[in-house]
């Protein structure tokens, strides 16, 4: 469960976020979706505490980012965007790096990594040295690493920026899987048919606010529109940013 | 397990494969020894044995006497040029006069005329000065005893000077010189990683990503900080062990130094060593750390590097104040100096030196600490 709660924070001269609030369920797929500049990264780096709001606060299954990061941080896992691999390391290495970093005893680790490469199909790539590999690999190495430690709350930053299709539908099906688990999956995105087709409830945000929050049914039914993206520009009153 | 040592270990897995960083680690530990041994060699070649010098003498029909002494000494006219050498450009030349002057027992003229201010011709012009000085105290001295005075009246004072110094004491700036290098490993060995792991993993976007996991700063620091340090003391032992092979073939007695490295060298090496690999490993993760890429931070380094290099010279030379004793790097290399002449170690100063060069290390792992919680350093808004 991720709650924000009036988060306010200005970078130079700009109101990154301006009072957003919004939650994230368990058991459930919550989309950030606005169009670039929207304030999506800047939220999601302020729950992991590496930015201080202003004003506001974010919890992490009750507990407050900014006054116990390190218990909050435990039960998150990230996806980010860029993915941030170690080029020398395998992804076998590199997920059993964080799973250890994330609190795990080395052979809790071990059999954590060997579970994932399992779930994500990546044993014919686990042992191979990260240098030289496919958007779609890496991909599927920094996501096992987000999840290695099996978080309660994953947080995925553009996660289908750069994917191929087959790669994106790997992504899919492990959230819906992680979904079912009963795990709180929070995303940010500006690409409206990712959005639609995964999440269960959208925030829709803008000038670093929370403009809407509700199922993509729920917002078509507020704007008296067909379509989640004719929706999101009713709501927001322009499609700059967006892609559909 | 402790997340630092996790960090350390995964530092040191990806340090090892990143054959930059091994290689910067070694090139200088196995170069330097090398060009250095050749150094010394030329040096023994330039100054214990100096070759014929050849200029040109005008008028030395004049003096025979003169032309005698000075061919003994190994000072010739340039008419007697063998193929392949050169004259220096000094001319001496001996006045009209001088023969009737030597034979009378007056003042007899000569003159060097050369560029005094050329680096190249200083030595020979003082080598020539030094002959003409000899063989003029000489003729004084038979035209003393011609006369019935014993030369002994105008000698004044008679200075013995008595060397107590150890024959491995001599030759201050060449220890110096050799030992620094040594201790210079440790700055240039961890470079590579340093940056790699600072600069470098912001550009690669993973500091970010480690910044986000639930682990304390001070092991993200520690971790990188030992990792760097290790690779300076690997620097460090390889460049030991070249140097103790390489410079076996220095023939140390015709420099009137001697640097030996046996156990208790090395030793004393590693151990003081081991205060400046952790300094210049937190210097260089500070440095790098503020730069954006890892070309910024090269570039930072390099500038920075040249601080340890200078007090290391001022060192060498012995031209610094007293204080350098005290200090991080000149304060170590004094120490070891003293190691290898055989003397006894300041420990006095060596311990200050030590401290200070850890009280530096804590600061700048604080002030690291500080960059790295610093929402301006690490997404350099």
């Amino acid at each position: 469960m991720i709650e924000v709660h009036n988060l306010s924070k200005k970078i130079a001269d700009v109101q990154a976020l301006d009072q957003l609030s919004f939650s994230a369920g368990d058991g459930k797929i919550t989309g950030l979706l606005g169009p670039n500049g929207a304030g999506k990264t800047t939220c999601l780096r302020t729950l992991f505490n590496l930015l201080d709001a202003d004003d506001g606060w974010a919890k992490v299954d009750g507990i407050n980012v900014k006054e116990s990061p390190l218990k909050a941080k435990q039960s998150l896992g990230l996806f980010p965007d860029p993915f941030g691999l170690y080029e020398r390391l395998s992804p076998r290495e590199y997920i059993q790096y964080f799973a250890e970093l994330n609190g795990l005893a080395s052979s809790a680790a071990s059999a954590a990594c060997d579970e994932v490469i399992e779930r994500l199909q990546m044993s014919d790539i686990a042992d191979r040295r990260c240098k030289g590999f496919s958007q779609g690999q890496r991909m599927k190495t920094a996501l096992a690493q987000a999840i290695v430690h099996k978080p309660q709350n994953i947080v995925l930053d553009e996660p289908t920026r750069g994917l191929d299709v087959m790669s994106t539908r790997t992504l899919r099906d492990l959230l819906l899987a992680l979904k079912a688990d009963g795990h709180c999956i929070l995303f940010s995105s500006h690409v409206m048919q990712e959005v639609s087709a995964l999440c269960d409830e959208v925030v829709v945000m803008a000038a670093g606010r929370a403009i809407a929050q509700g199922s993509p049914a729920e917002l078509c039914e507020r704007t008296g529109q067909d379509s989640l993206e004719e929706a999101f520009i009713s709501l927001i009153g322009s499609d700059e940013g967006i892609a559909a | 397990m402790a997340a630092w040592i996790k960090i350390y270990k995964k530092e040191m897995k990806d340090a090892i494969r990143d054959r930059r960083s091994v290689m910067a680690a070694l090139s200088y530990s196995i170069g330097t020894p090398l060009i250095m041994c050749i150094l010394f060699i030329a040096m023994i070649d330039k100054f214990s044995s100096p070759s014929a010098l050849y200029l040109t003498i005008e008028n030395s029909q004049q003096a025979p006497e003169l032309m005698r002494h000075l061919q003994s000494k190994d000072i010739f006219s340039k008419d007697a040029l063998p193929e392949g050498k050169s004259a220096k450009a000094i001319t001496l030349t001996i006045d009209d006069g001088y023969l009737y002057a030597m034979q009378h027992g007056e003042l007899a003229t000569l003159s060097i005329t050369a560029d005094f201010s050329n680096d190249n011709l200083r030595s020979s012009i003082r080598r020539l000065q030094r002959e003409l000085r000899s063989f003029s105290r000489e003729v004084a001295a038979l035209r003393l005893i011609v006369r019935g005075v014993s030369p002994e009246v105008i000698r004044v004072l008679d200075v013995q000077a008595k060397d107590t110094a150890k024959p491995e004491a001599k030759g201050g700036f060449i220890i110096g010189v050799a030992i620094f290098m040594m201790i210079y490993a440790v700055f240039i060995s961890g470079m590579n990683l340093a940056i790699d792991t600072s600069a470098g993993e912001r550009e690669r976007n993973s500091l970010a990503l480690m910044l986000s996991l639930p682990i304390r700063v001070s092991d993200l620091v520690v971790g990188k900080l030992l990792a760097v340090s290790s690779f300076a003391l690997f620097g460090l032992c390889m460049i030991l062990l070249v140097s103790k092979i390489a410079y076996a073939y220095v023939p140390w007695q015709e420099l009137g130094a001697n640097v030996i490295i046996d156990g208790r060298f090395a030793l004393y090496m590693l151990l003081f060593s081991f205060p400046l690999a952790l300094l210049a490993a937190s210097m260089q993760l500070f440095v790098s750390f503020m730069a954006k890429t890892f070309k910024e931070a090269q570039s930072y380094l390099t500038i920075v590097l040249i601080l340890p290099m200078g007090m290391a010279m001022v060192t060498g030379y012995d031209i610094g104040p007293d204080m350098l004793r005290w200090l991080p790097v000149s304060g170590q290399q004094k120490a070891l100096m003293e190691v290898v002449k055989g003397n006894a170690l300041p420990w006095d100063s060596l311990l200050m030196a030590t401290a200070i060069t850890l009280l530096l290390t804590g600061l700048l792992v604080g002030a690291l600490m500080k960059l790295l919680s610093s929402e301006k350093t690490v997404f350099s808004l």
